[in-house]
């Protein structure tokens, strides 16, 4: 059974939320005294009027609210990331700074799934009210739009544990605390945490303050959006290149352990937690790996080729995009070394998108036990993380989740090339929509570039990044007939 | 000396038949009247059929005047809540099987005996100590280590290549680094004097210092024999999940075990460097294919004791240098060791010699019941005034089947002559016939 009233009733206090938070947004303008005022106000006016209908045909649902489903859960989340960019692109249409709808959802959906690829040619000139809201849509979107709501206002008291297990990211749960609510919190200050302190960081290495609130925002949501058109190649400071590598890395760790170093010193939880180690060996591996060729390859010195290796790398393997220099210039076998690195998404239960280093290790592992099996017919071969063995379920989903990654991945390339893409941008674009990055490999540059895409290109483009910020499924499952038979 | 054991197990009863032959008040609680009547009929001892964790039967076997009670059912909780209510009726001293490695942990100790269960056994995990010793120094049959490894005495088998066969033990010399304590033959021990040989095919017990080892492996003929690497176990028991954790890096292990469901647990409790196989380890092509020629030792731990003694034999035709059987029948062990199974491992008898070396009057810290030879390794600190102070060694007249193997002095190892002077402050090893400690107590006390 779906329902329907809870449904409308939980999407309208989200959308409350929303209207609430553009309302907030509205005070930028005021401060800075710029024309984009009229936007926001009634983007939240007309964000707050949908909500309030909802909530009115949900009304009478508050008796059995118990009664929430899984399936509906799956419902209130895809429905709820479709409705935060449609009603979250009103301020960039309504001031008219994006003239275009589709570019507007485009841009607020790049956000919210923290992609980080934009259709705005000249950032720069944007109101500063707007490139904030842009920058928040990443925050929110980093840890999930329902997460995020739910656990800052924990409005629903039942139905939580459906919403969360729809839009968890990752093969494994990590369960902090018995109640899901107050894990859900302790995330959220960790989340703070991080942002406050790359804030703070990035303040101190000569950023403006609203440029670091911008980008530590960008940065803990593993996004990539940044203020400036060139990225952070603009400000062309070696430390903030490094303070922004260290954030990214450190927002790719998986947030449940994160909260047990900062808040319990658990150090070692930390350390010996095989998928953190899968992805700081990754990293390391394809650091050096870029390190090397970009200092036979280019005229780059020792020093400057390790830190533009390691901060394109870590940005791409955290799914950030952020750039500080146009890779495409470097020969492209190091850029298809990076969009190697494309597939890879750091740990699961962080903000970052793509495969997820879990999946990899998982998958790895199952490799290398089919080779034994050759040898060994009679093994048992189980793969084990953190020494516990995944049950054959696991492995299973795991598996067709890759293949359903990897088939989306040739879908979307096979589509942008039939729209006139040159090949390797269209692979690039294609993953990296489904990775949330926001860069792609090719010669005509590391951006996109959006502004010679068709419409139904931009379309398709954020239907891949919503698949991509809800691993697959979510979104594939409410599209399957199954899923809306009563039964 | 009034001991209640509860729980008519393997470990149950073997213990029963050890301690009833000991002059001991025996009382075993078991459920199964069975199990009971096959003891009562036999053994010197009393039984009594009730539950060993209702308040009644525990009443009724006088658990509340126990100066020993033992609790060996097949379920750890069921002995922890037996313990602890034997405690709360009186007991002096509780012992409870566990299957738990975390309660070893020392730190626990404390609440155990808070609990009122002064000491926990864990009889699958002393048998993979034994086991892992066993392949750490494969040429060595049995191994043990007194006063933290100072002092160690080792069984090997000799063969045709030993160095020191056919020659009274008098005229190999006089300051040797080591000291013969027992002579196994065809099924018979020996405690050697100076009129002795060793001959072919002995199972001799040298005691000595860690020092020494490569000198024996010398003598004895053992240097061309490969160390351990690769081992493959049959039969994947909570011994072969122990093992697998006790066992050193450098080994590599392989768990044959046919059942599937099994297995899938097995990969739940063993790591990654270790290959769980599903088949049948008595299949030689099974084996051929996961390398046995390549294997140094294979250890057979199933469930049934025939089945591994013949596994082990088919190892040996394949060149395994160290096989290990465990065998929980006791009838078989000595026909085991006439096959030429490398070492034997009963669960039940180490259980039992561990839990008997509880009871021991005397200061006793370490006696291991020597599976093949009928002889039992005793530990004693030197009291002042005891009567083996009084003179020289050769001088005492210990009685027959006792020999002295070697002393701690100020935390050194001492091997023990004739012209040894035993002073009080010693920690001394003996060496006797089994049942005969009682005897050697008193020249200690």
């Amino acid at each position: 059974m779906i329902h329907f009233k809870i449904i409308h009733r939980i999407l309208g206090v989200l959308l409350l939320i929303e209207s609430g938070i553009l309302l907030l947004c509205a005070l930028l303008p005021v401060f800075y005294g710029e024309n984009d005022l009229f936007g926001f106000v009634m983007a939240s006016l007309i964000s707050a009027c949908c909500g309030m209908t909802c909530m009115i045909v949900g009304r009478s649902s508050l008796n059995n609210e118990s009664a929430m489903t899984r399936r509906d859960g799956y419902i209130v989340v895809a429905v709820s990331w479709v409705l935060f960019s449609i009603f979250g692109s009103l301020p960039y249409y309504l001031s008219g700074y994006i003239p275009s709808y589709t570019d507007a959802f485009f841009e607020t959906m790049s956000g919210f799934t923290t992609t980080g690829a934009t259709i705005i040619d000249d950032i720069e000139a944007m109101p500063h009210g707007l490139l904030f809201w842009r920058s928040l849509t990443q925050w929110i979107g980093g840890l999930g739009i329902v997460f995020f709501t739910v656990a800052v206002l924990p409005i629903f008291g039942v139905g939580e544990v459906q919403l969360f297990a729809a839009e968890a990211i990752g093969p494994t749960r990590y369960k902090l605390h018995p109640r899901i609510s107050i894990s859900g919190r302790w995330i959220i200050t960790v989340y703070l945490l991080i942002t406050i302190l790359c804030a703070v960081a990035l303040r101190f290495c000569g950023m403006g303050i609203f440029d670091s609130v911008n980008h530590a925002f960008a940065t803990a949501a593993t996004g990539g959006f940044s203020t400036k058109n060139s990225s952070i190649a603009y400000f062309n400071s070696h430390s903030i290149e490094y303070v922004i590598t260290f954030f990214m890395y450190l927002s790719g760790i998986n947030y449940g352990l994160l909260f047990f170093v900062a808040f319990r010193g658990q150090v070692r939880k930390l350390i010996e937690d095989s998928q953190f180690k899968w992805y700081t060996f990754m990293l390391l591996i394809f650091t050096v790996i870029v390190a090397i060729g970009l200092f036979i390859s280019t005229s780059y010195n020792a020093p400057s080729s390790l830190r533009n290796a390691l901060f394109h790398v870590t940005s791409i393997i955290t799914t950030t995009g952020f750039t500080s220099t146009d890779y495409t210039m470097w020969p492209p076998f190091l850029w298809m070394i990076l969009g190697l690195c494309f597939y890879f998404g750091a740990c699961a239960g962080s903000t970052t998108g793509g495969m997820k280093s879990i999946r990899i290790a998982i998958l790895s592992k199952s490799m290398r036990n089919e080779f034994n099996r050759i040898l060994h017919p009679n093994a048992v071969l189980p793969v084990r993380i953190n020494g516990k063995v995944i049950p054959p379920s696991t492995r299973q989903s795991v598996l067709t989740f890759s293949i359903f990654f990897f088939a989306l991945v040739f879908v979307g390339w096979f589509f942008y090339l039939a729209i006139g893409i040159d090949i390797a941008e269209a692979y690039g674009i294609s993953l990296s929509c489904l990775s949330n990055i926001g860069l792609t490999i090719g010669y005509h540059g590391c951006n996109i570039p959006w502004s010679d895409m068709p419409c139904i290109g931009k379309w398709f483009s954020t239907f891949l990044m919503l698949m991509g910020r809800l691993e697959v499924f979510s979104v594939l499952l409410i599209l399957t007939p199954a899923f809306w038979k009563h039964r | 000396m009034k001991i209640v054991i509860a729980g008519a197990g393997n470990v149950g009863t073997h213990l029963a038949k050890l301690l009833a032959g000991e002059n001991q008040d025996i009382i075993l609680i078991d459920e199964s009247e069975d199990k009971l009547s096959r003891m009562d009929s036999s053994f010197d001892l009393l039984t009594i059929q009730e539950s060993p964790v209702s308040l009644r039967g525990l009443k009724e076997a006088g658990a509340g005047s126990a100066d020993l009670f033992v609790a060996v059912t097949p379920d750890e909780s069921r002995n922890l809540i037996s313990c602890q209510l034997a405690h709360m009726l009186g007991a002096k001293k509780t012992v409870a099987r566990i299957d738990n490695f975390e309660y070893l942990q020392p730190k626990n100790k404390e609440y155990f005996s808070s609990l009122g269960v002064d000491s926990l056994i864990y009889p699958e995990m002393l048998a993979a100590k034994d086991i892992v010793d066993g392949m750490k120094l494969s040429w060595i049959r049995q191994w043990w280590e007194f006063a933290g490894g100072a002092l160690v005495m080792m069984g090997i088998k000799l063969r045709k290549n030993a160095q020191i066969l056919d020659k009274p033990l008098a005229e190999l010399g006089r300051e040797l680094p080591y000291h013969i304590v027992a002579i196994l033959r065809e099924g018979e021990t020996i405690i050697p004097s100076g009129n002795d040989t060793m001959k072919a095919g002995d199972l001799v017990y040298f005691m000595t210092m860690k020092k020494h080892i490569p000198h024996i492996r010398k003598i004895a003929g053992k240097e061309e024999l490969p160390d351990v690497r690769d081992v493959i176990i049959m039969g994947g028991s909570r011994i072969a999940v122990r093992t697998a954790q006790l066992m050193p890096d450098y080994m590599n292990l392989k768990i044959i075990e046919s059942d599937m469901a099994r297995c899938n647990r097995l990969t739940e409790l063993v790591d990654d460097s270790v290959m769980v196989i599903n088949g049948d380890g008595r299949d030689p092509s099974l084996l051929m294919s996961e390398g046995i020629q390549h294997t140094e030792a294979f250890v057979a731990l199933t469930d049934n004791s025939e089945t591994n003694i013949l596994a082990c034999l088919a190892a040996k035709r394949f060149g395994v240098t160290k096989t290990i059987a465990e065998v929980e029948n006791i009838d078989y062990i000595n026909m085991a060791e006439k096959l030429d199974i490398g070492t034997v491992i009963n669960k039940k008898k180490i259980a039992a010699s561990h839990i008997y070396q509880m009871m021991l009057d005397a200061d006793v810290t370490n006696v291991k019941c020597l599976t093949f030879a009928n002889a039992d390794v005793a530990e004693f600190n030197v009291i002042e005034g005891a009567r083996i102070t009084r003179s020289l060694i050769k001088d005492i007249s210990l009685p027959r089947g006792v020999t002295i193997g070697g002393l701690i002095r100020d935390k050194e190892a001492i091997l023990v002559t004739g012209n040894t002077q035993i002073q009080p402050g010693d920690h001394v090893v003996v060496f006797c016939l089994e049942g005969m400690i009682k005897t050697i107590e008193k020249y200690f006390n």
